[in-house]
């Protein structure tokens, strides 16, 4: 356990924690967290806060100084008085758990042969004991969106949690949408449209016959799409990109698309608005596209789509996603010096992304009812100085604090501190 | 075209007057004109010099007097009034005559060593020994498109690789070879590009430079020891031509300014054929006195109808295509002398336009004409025999119907060594206009319109009763004419009419029939001629280009900043000294200096520029210790194990945006390295980010000599797929054995030097630009950086330093540094890592985000860099991390990426904190630089401000809107007016990465 945590119980003696983590299937834990300043996820704060949970879930967010609490109705309470708690952050459009080492191709898992590849699920292929996996939720991040790249469609993702046996016990929401990169290339670009196009009216045949003889593995992948509550995630960035695709999510009557990436989102302000469809945005830390573009435009992004009136989210597809995946906080706070609040900001990697993603009801905020899947920081979590993680939650379950390379840097230390002791 | 058609043999003459006929003739010997007179012509006998109703006198392919009134017995005579002689252009490059060269394919394995069979130099991309002069041929097709765009000489030669041979001078007549290779020996040729060899070395252009300079002392050194050395038949070749002019072709302008430096270390000078933008480096060029043949090459237009395309054009091409046009023109105002080539434009239609299009911008028709004739003539050599129409000179010229530097004039022929070949027939008739038809039994009006080729008739009779009007057929052929009409009424009627031109068509006379076919006689007598639509004059083209900004696109400067006494006021200012952080201070800078640091109100000189920086930090900026941006054509010369001899010095990019997205990331100085493909790769270059200003400007005066080199998986090849299996070495046992046998070679090279200076042999060694690098190493004249990752490899390599009894400088990304920094601090060494990157291959497991902080523990001076262009903008967020992993304090974090790395770069004397008498780089932040709130207020490199974050949406953003559509107008007319274009295409920016091969970059992931 972190030796650092100020941690203090109603009940006598340490071993409470070693109970809290053996039995807590067992038993109704109670666990009380008290004046933190609590960032709901959904842009309020509550700044001397009581958290209090059951199990796996929240039972309340209130103020500390206004309420009274009776001690023994708890098994476990922490100060957090001074310290910050935030929902977790939430990294979509990953390839995390789907890859170890990048350019180790025996680890590479997230990209399949073939052009329409709906039926091809991350879900089965995630890997629970990744090493990246512990240095990301670390920082923050303790749901991913295991995304498939490759192809047109390269697949479906699924909701994960980064902690758990198995791929089993992890998954919090199996196949919650398939992924399509919108063509790109200009002089292929009306071929492969309409090529997409009859794709989709042949899936959308399927999903409504009822009486099909047998069954075909891609266009079954696709049929919640038009009849469930299945995402239909279209990678793109340009203006023309995004306005064909709303025209497309008309055409075939799309419950759930969402833009990823949407680079250009912020010039189709209003037909975007006005289709309800919201944004996963490309990586913050990005450099401009274009050579004239405004050389901090991509840091600026987040705002001005939040001045048009839609919504979004922030994920970090890029070069070395899977680490970077801890870098998920700072992207969010870099875009505090241009134009969005703390809060704002958070929100952006928490609440909206489960909202987008449909995973709002038990997760993305500290509300009532919602998972207890959270984590507490000595200051704010957003700055690369003040990230330090001293609880963490999922689904109410305690996970460690420290990951493999803490104990590196701890093993070395030591390595020096005996040698100078002269061992 | 009209298939040319031949006087000859009518007028065969024989060149010159020692041209032995060696062949025997078929049949009876040909008789020959002695003289052949042409008269009362318009001769442009130079630029600014033409003669009006003037003879030319030719014999034996010479011009054997030019004048008024010359007589001579015995001549053949034309009349060539209306007719203007031009001496024939010529072109300095083309690869006429001359068959493609082609390699031994290599099925794509790396290929270390030359194909070629038989005593050549090592590498296949210098071949000297090519000779133009002995395999040139006729190619029609190519002869009649030089031809046809007035060009009478071309210097011809293998457009291929490195060194490329010798050129032939030919003059472009396609009968007697003999005589048409006026001078086989005229040039020799040079480039950058490495032409289809396979051989892996050199895949960099700054392995071409490096190549091309080994080259040249292998050159000198074969000529010293000529007899005593293997024979080589690309050497000695090679030393025949040295005494001829060199000519060198360049992609770009700034190869211009890289080739320079060459020829002045080997006291050459090249004629370069240039890249067509070369009005962006016109004070370099006119300092040097430099001669360039610039290409007639314009860009299209883009197609601008789709604002979604249009938008993926940047200004830096919308501006090159706005300004590239009056290239010659810019360059001439300068006061340089300029050839121009037609190398590169697909026809003759296409070089006329591209001429007239340069002359509409301005280029003076006598420049222009000195340009493609007396210019190039001097810069060969070959004055003496071409490039004006003098007495004495050869016989080629190009008659054409006007001045064609004035006038859309037509070419009709091309005299090559007095040999003509027409074009198209001299036509003196003037039948456009109005004539007064007379028929047996009536009067019409004649009208003739269109053209004298295509002419269009109409008849037409306005009087009385009998009205007409009515479309006749008209064709001429030389002086014939016939004419078709029918009447119209009851009584229709046709009538035709044949009849011949007299006096140039003032009077037209013949005979006809009519419906019955009864003949008749007719005539016709002009009443009003129609003003020739001939010759269109070359219109000005009054389009006022943009200014050139510094770079010449988006966020150039339109003047470059310069330095100012500037005073900042209340600052929190991060000194990096022993002072710590001291709020509320003021800074002074004067003359590019920190003139004064003081916690006292400070009283500005009158001249100084007053900053508030109330609640603003000011720092000293941020200098990264490794950096690949600003580099051109290739960041590696992976091509051999040990590429020391290369230098990023030679090729850096002014012109990169990343320089300027940096510069509002707060970095003001940066290490370019060498990429990470080779054990020992090249040497960097330490710049500051100097945007607007040139290469060399950037580069620091008087820096540390430092060398990348590198360990571990990117060394071995190992993720490239497997293919590359070729180079040695494949795993770290090999990577020691190269740097062994490397500093074992240099220290055998450097004793051998040593010998000769100590006058104990007079035997000059050879220079080896490898070996002295290495060199330089061993006596530590030259850092290395040094690309590592694993414990192994980086303790392997402090053991070869200390027994070679150097010391390493740094080492770079340096992952597994934690597990070794108490050997490190032994051993002295910096280190130089990310703040938290792992996982991108197998040799990263065990990076830890905690590196930084504990080599800091360990007493090792360490420095957080980027190795990426985007990363290097936030590298006060990467500094901050330390805070978090590991717990440094907020001055050791902020060392890390200022003074550290001005500490392992040896410039901590003059950068690297807030002191008296160090630079002013300084960066003014909006909050504390380690805030995540932070951001670049404004950035000064040697007291200039470079960057600006309030002008960047005031001023910048609307600057470059405007420029945009200022330009995009413009290429809207020319799409309009049916201008050739291209599509736009959607532009990647793409970055060089430590293992980017090659010279192109890339859009693949950066695995470091």
């Amino acid at each position: 356990m972190q030796q650092n945590q100020k941690t203090r119980t109603n009940m006598k003696k340490f071993h409470i924690f070693l109970f809290v983590l053996a039995f807590s299937q067992l038993n109704a834990q109670r666990i009380l967290l008290l004046h933190p300043t609590a960032h709901i996820g959904n842009g309020q704060v509550v700044a001397s806060a009581a958290i209090g949970i059951k199990n796996d879930r929240i039972l309340f967010v209130k103020n500390s100084l206004t309420n009274n609490y009776a001690k023994e109705d708890w098994d476990t309470i922490i100060d957090c008085n001074g310290q910050h708690v935030y929902p977790s952050f939430v990294s979509a459009n990953n390839i995390l758990g789907l890859t170890e080492i990048d350019a180790v191709r025996a680890t590479r898992d997230f990209n399949d042969v073939g052009v329409f590849n709906p039926h091809v699920r991350t879900q089965i292929a995630f890997n629970v004991e990744s090493k990246v996996i512990e240095t990301v939720r670390t920082n923050g991040v303790l749901l991913v969106q295991a995304t498939p790249r490759g192809g047109w469609i390269s697949g479906s993702s699924s909701i994960m949690k980064l902690s758990g046996w198995n791929w089993e016990d992890a998954t919090v929401l199996a196949d919650d949408g398939i992924h399509l990169y919108w063509p790109s290339n200009p002089k292929e670009y009306q071929t492969q449209l309409r090529e997409i196009y009859q794709f989709f009216e042949l899936s959308r045949a399927y999903a409504f016959d009822g009486k099909k003889q047998s069954t075909d593995l891609r266009l079954e992948a696709m049929k919640s799409c038009f009849t469930g509550q299945k995402r239909v995630y279209v990678h793109a960035q340009t203006v023309r990109q995004i306005s064909d695709i709303i025209d497309f999510a008309a055409n075939f009557k799309l419950k759930f698309p969402v833009i990823v990436g949407g680079n250009e989102a912020y010039l189709v302000g209003a037909k975007l608005r006005d289709s309800k469809i919201p944004v996963m945005l490309s990586r913050i830390h990005s450099l401009p596209t274009h050579e004239d573009d405004l050389t901090f435009l991509p840091f600026e992004i987040p705002a001005l789509l939040k001045e048009q009136g839609i919504s979004f989210c922030i994920q970090n597809q890029g070069d070395m996603q899977p680490m970077n995946t801890r870098n998920l906080p700072f992207q969010a706070g870099t875009t505090m010096a241009y134009g969005l609040s703390e809060e704002e900001a958070l929100q952006s990697i928490s609440l909206s992304v489960c909202k987008i993603i449909g995973i709002d009801k038990d997760y993305g905020s500290l509300e009532q009812g919602k998972k207890a899947t959270f984590f507490v920081s000595k200051g704010p979590a957003l700055e690369m100085s003040t990230n330090m993680l001293t609880h963490i939650l999922v689904d109410g379950k305690f996970i460690s604090t420290s990951n493999f390379q803490e104990q590196l840097y701890h093993k070395y230390q030591r390595k020096y501190r005996n040698q100078s002791a002269g061992h | 075209m009209k298939t040319p058609l031949f006087l000859l043999p009518l007028i065969y003459l024989c060149a010159f007057n020692l041209c032995a006929q060696f062949g025997p003739d078929n049949g009876l010997k040909n008789s020959e004109p002695s003289f052949i007179l042409l008269q009362h012509a318009t001769i442009m006998l130079k630029a600014g010099q033409t003669l009006q109703d003037a003879d030319l006198l030719i014999a034996d392919g010479k011009i054997l007097k030019v004048g008024r009134n010359i007589r001579q017995d015995g001549a053949v005579q034309y009349d060539y009034s209306d007719r203007v002689l031009v001496p024939s252009f010529i072109e300095l490059y083309t690869n006429v005559g001359l068959d493609p060269i082609s390699v031994k394919n290599n099925n794509w394995r790396p290929q270390m060593e030359s194909t070629k069979e038989g005593a050549y130099y090592w590498n296949e991309t210098v071949h000297p020994e090519l000779e133009a002069g002995a395999d040139y041929k006729f190619n029609e097709n190519q002869l009649t498109q030089l031809q046809q765009s007035g060009f009478g000489f071309a210097l011809t030669h293998y457009h291929d690789g490195i060194v490329r041979g010798s050129a032939a001078l030919v003059a472009l007549g396609n009968k007697d070879i003999h005589k048409q290779l006026i001078a086989p020996i005229a040039a020799q040729a040079f480039s950058f590009s490495k032409g289809v060899s396979h051989q892996s070395y050199p895949s960099s252009q700054m392995g071409s430079i490096a190549l091309l300079r080994q080259a040249f002392y292998d050159l000198k050194y074969y000529s010293a020891n000529e007899m005593s050395l293997p024979f080589s038949v690309s050497l000695s070749a090679w030393q025949q031509l040295q005494k001829l002019p060199s000519i060198f072709k360049v992609e770009d302008k700034l190869e211009i300014l890289r080739a320079s430096k060459i020829a002045k270390e080997f006291n050459k000078e090249f004629i370069y054929i240039g890249a067509g933008n070369e009005y962006a480096i016109i004070d370099e060029l006119t300092k040097a006195k430099t001669k360039v043949a610039l290409p007639l090459t314009f860009p299209d237009a883009y197609d601008v109808n789709d604002p979604y395309l249009s938008r993926e054009i940047p200004l830096s091409e919308l501006k090159h295509w706005e300004t590239a046009p009056s290239n010659p023109k810019l360059l001439i105002d300068a006061g340089l002398q300029i050839a121009l080539t037609s190398f590169g434009l697909k026809n003759p239609a296409e070089f006329w336009s591209a001429l007239r299009k340069s002359i509409s911008r301005g280029l003076a028709p006598e420049d222009a004409m000195a340009a493609l004739t007396s210019t190039p003539a001097e810069w060969l050599g070959i004055n003496q025999q071409v490039g004006t129409l003098e007495v004495g000179k050869l016989a080629s010229f190009s008659v054409f119907s006007a001045d064609p530097f004035q006038y859309e004039a037509e070419l009709l022929e091309t005299w090559n060594l007095g040999q003509v070949r027409v074009w198209k027939s001299y036509n003196p008739n003037h039948i456009l206009g109005t004539y007064l038809l007379h028929l047996p039994n009536k009067d019409y009006d004649l009208i003739i319109s269109g053209s004298n080729d295509k002419p269009q008739a109409k008849v037409i009779n306005s009087t009385g009763a009998d009205t007409l009007k009515a479309n006749a057929t008209v064709s001429i052929n030389d002086s014939d004419i016939s004419i078709q009409f029918a009447t119209l009424g009851a009584s229709s009627r046709l009538i035709q009419l044949h009849g011949k031109l007299i006096k140039n068509g003032l009077l037209i006379e013949g005979e006809g029939t009519d419906e019955n076919g009864v003949w008749f006689h007719w005539s016709a007598i002009q009443q009003k001629a129609q003003p020739s639509t001939l010759h269109k004059k070359i219109k000005s083209d009054t389009t006022q280009f943009g200014p050139i900004w510094h770079p010449n696109m988006a966020f150039g400067f339109v003047d470059q900043p310069k330095a100012q006494t500037t005073l900042f006021k209340n600052a929190t200012v991060w000194t990096n000294e022993k002072e710590g952080i001291i709020k509320g201070a003021d800074v002074l800078v004067v003359d590019g200096k920190i003139k004064q640091v003081s916690r006292q109100n400070l009283s500005a000189p009158s001249d100084a520029k007053i900053i508030d920086a109330t609640g603003l930090h000011l720092t000293s900026g941020i200098i990264d210790e490794h950096s690949h941006i600003a580099i051109s054509k290739g960041v590696n010369e992976g091509g051999q194990a040990i590429s020391a001899e290369v230098s990023i010095g030679d090729v850096v990019n002014p012109d990169d945006i990343d320089i300027y997205r940096q510069l509002a990331g707060g970095v003001t100085a940066a290490q370019l390295l060498h990429g990470s493909a080779n054990p020992i790769g090249g040497q960097s270059a330490l710049i500051k980010l100097k945007w607007g200003c040139t290469a060399d400007q950037m580069l620091i005066k008087g820096a540390p000599k430092f060398i990348k080199c590198a360990l571990g998986e990117n060394v071995k090849q190992s993720n490239w797929g497997d293919f590359n299996t070729v180079r040695f070495p494949q795993t770290r046992m090999g990577v020691e054995q190269v740097f062994y046998d490397g500093f074992y070679r240099a220290k055998a090279y450097q004793a051998e030097w040593d010998a000769f200076k100590s006058g104990k042999t007079n035997q000059v060694p050879r220079v080896d630009l490898e070996l002295e690098v290495l060199s330089e190493i061993l006596k530590s004249e030259r850092f290395i950086t040094c690309h590592s990752y694993v414990q192994s490899e980086i303790n392997m390599l402090m053991h070869v330093a200390d027994s070679m009894g150097f010391k390493i400088n740094t080492f770079t990304h340096i992952l597994e540094g934690y597990k070794v920094a108490d050997k490190m601090h032994r051993h002295g060494v910096f280190g130089s890592t990310f703040s938290d990157w792992w996982a991108y291959k197998f040799e990263v497991n065990e990076a830890i985000p905690y590196n930084a902080a504990l080599m800091t523990e360990q007493g090792v001076v360490v420095c957080i860099n980027s190795d990426d262009a985007e990363m290097g903008r936030r590298l006060n967020q990467e500094a901050a991390k330390t805070i978090k992993y590991g717990g440094l304090s907020e001055q050791q974090a902020w060392k890390l990426v200022t003074l550290n790395p001005a500490k392992a770069l040896h410039l901590d004397d003059q950068m690297g904190s807030i002191k008296s008498g160090k630079a002013a780089d300084l960066v003014l932040w909006t909050d504390n630089p380690l805030s995540i709130k932070a951001r670049v207020n404004l950035t000064m490199i040697d007291g200039v401000v470079y960057y600006e974050e309030s002008k960047q949406k005031e001023v910048l953003e609307p600057m470059i809107a405007q420029e945009r559509t200022r330009i995009l107008t413009l290429m809207l007319a020319a799409n309009q007016k049916g201008e050739p274009s291209k599509a736009p295409t959607k532009k990647t920016q793409k970055h060089y990465h430590c293992d980017t091969l090659g010279q192109d970059a890339t859009e693949s992931e950066n695995t470091h």
